[in-house]
């Protein structure tokens, strides 16, 4: 039930991986992951291959993070989604947001 | 026959009695009276046999000899005439029953054609009516069964969009929360300050005190002084300490604004999800009834003119019973032939004072000229006759 974030060797991607279950009791640390970062033109991958379980306060962080991308002109990648994940993804018709692979 | 056969014996006897009396009697009176008989006799046998002649060279039979009794004739002919009419009355009644039977059949089997095109028609605007009600919902603006599906589909789409919205505006209310809570902590920090100063206040006052009890009676006055800044400060500290009172009942409050809005912001996306997996599973059902639906509308428009078609063909078929019908008058044309061929038969019996040949020669004429008449209405018969098929369809 962990957030963990690091930036790429080159720095020029920056990548938060989240664990089994992705609901509201990570919204603090999912924020504070993000909110630091102030790099222009950064690539947001949001790692979500380890989670299983997604609520509706996901998306929404999901959104915000988005925002928060889009504040610093980056762009947001949701990588490796599980079938259920990326059902649910796909209800939000979340890949006419971001890219989805 | 036998008239001519007894006057020829009864010749003989007159010449064996006219040797006799020219041999024996010698009576001259007698000779005179058998020659004159056996002459008138002779005479008599020569003009019967040359009527019997004649009659045998007009029959043609080439068997003049041959002899035939009156009587015989009058019975055959007679036993003829009554087997022609029997036969005759048989074949009419026949072809009476059989006309009426093959009418009665017709008009039954026209109206039950009849009958089953009205059905087909009427079962073809049932099945239109059938087909346009199940496209639309009944509330007569038209709202097909696929478009309530789609709409559904987009009323949950824009059900989950008002979800997420709501999950970010709570997530954003959530921030702003832990933001006052921060304001709070340092709240409490200042109030802390305030208690620092508060204490070193009383603290002051207590030392002030002590300094105007060394003074004695000059620092009287001071020490009641003292003594106000000392209750003051105390008092700084009460109400300090009520204020942190205050703001823990705040976060208090604030903690169950957190609770309300997780539970706000995370709505379980399950049945959402089984929502939209059963309208893609109602979106294909609806395709596939709308597919099948049409194509039963195609088959059965092919299927409608083939009954129409199938109806015609029987109506038209039925156009026997008219040529049945001139075949059957026809008929009995030729049995009224046979009628009079049968009453000229009759009339044999009830004329014997006719000779016999001069009747048949009559019966022949008769036949003749039936036969004729008969062969007449025949010829006109055969051209009038047409093929069924190029009949025009007519409906009885």
């Amino acid at each position: 039930m962990t957030v963990s974030s690091k930036f790429s060797a080159d720095a020029k991607q920056f990548v938060i991986a989240i664990d089994q279950r992705f609901d509201f009791s990570l919204h603090q640390q999912f924020r504070e992951a993000y909110n630091s970062v102030t790099n222009q033109g950064l690539k947001y991958i949001l790692d979500l291959s380890q989670t299983e379980y997604m609520d509706s306060s996901a998306l929404g962080m999901i959104l915000l993070l988005k925002d928060h991308v889009q504040l610093y002109s980056g762009s947001l990648t949701i990588s490796k989604p599980s079938e259920t994940v990326n059902k649910i993804l796909k209800i939000a018709q979340f890949q006419r947001l971001m890219t989805i692979e | 026959m036998s008239h001519i056969r007894k006057g020829l014996y009864l010749s003989c006897a007159l010449t064996l009695l006219i040797w006799l009396n020219y041999l024996f009697l010698h009576e001259e009176m007698l000779f005179v009276f058998l020659l004159f008989s056996l002459f008138f006799l002779l005479i008599a046998l020569a003009s019967r046999i040359d009527n019997v002649a004649s009659a045998n060279i007009k029959y043609k039979t080439g068997e003049a000899t041959q002899v035939v009794d009156d009587e015989l004739i009058h019975s055959v002919i007679f036993e003829l005439q009554q087997f022609i009419h029997q036969e005759v009355d048989i074949v009419e009644k026949e072809l009476l029953r059989t006309k009426m039977l093959v009418s009665d059949a017709v008009t039954g089997i026209s109206e039950s054609f009849k009958h089953l095109q009205n059905l087909s028609e009427e079962q073809q605007q049932m099945i239109q009516v059938l087909i346009s009600q199940s496209g639309s919902m009944g509330d007569g603006k038209g709202a097909s069964l696929d478009s309530f599906v789609a709409d559904s589909n987009k009323t949950l789409d824009d059900f989950v969009g008002v979800i997420i919205n709501t999950s970010k505006q709570s997530l954003e209310t959530m921030v702003y929360t832990d933001d006052m809570v921060a304001q709070f902590d340092s709240i409490f920090k200042l109030l802390s300050q305030v208690e620092g100063l508060a204490s070193q206040t009383n603290l002051l006052a207590l030392n002030a005190a002590i300094e105007a009890a060394r003074a004695g009676e000059a620092g009287r006055g001071f020490a009641v002084v003292a003594n106000e800044v000392r209750s003051l400060s105390v008092g700084s500290t009460d109400l300090n300490e009520d204020i942190r009172t205050e703001i823990n009942k705040a976060k208090g409050i604030i903690a169950k604004l957190r609770q309300s809005v997780e539970i706000m912001a995370s709505a379980d996306m399950t049945s959402t999800l089984e929502a939209k997996d059963k309208m893609i599973v109602m979106m294909s059902h609806v395709e596939d009834v709308n597919n099948q639906t049409n194509q039963s509308v195609e088959e059965l428009a092919i299927i409608a003119p083939k009954i129409t078609e199938a109806v015609s063909v029987g109506v038209r078929s039925l156009q026997f019973e008219d040529l049945t019908r001139q075949s059957l008058e026809s008929l009995q044309m030729n049995v009224s032939s046979l009628h009079e061929i049968s009453d000229a038969l009759a009339t044999f019996d009830k004329n014997p004072d006719i000779a016999i040949h001069q009747q048949l020669i009559k019966l022949k004429t008769t036949c003749q000229q039936v036969y004729y008449e008969t062969r007449q209405s025949e010829d006109s018969r055969s051209v009038k006759q047409l093929n069924m098929d190029e009949g025009e369809i007519e409906l009885f």
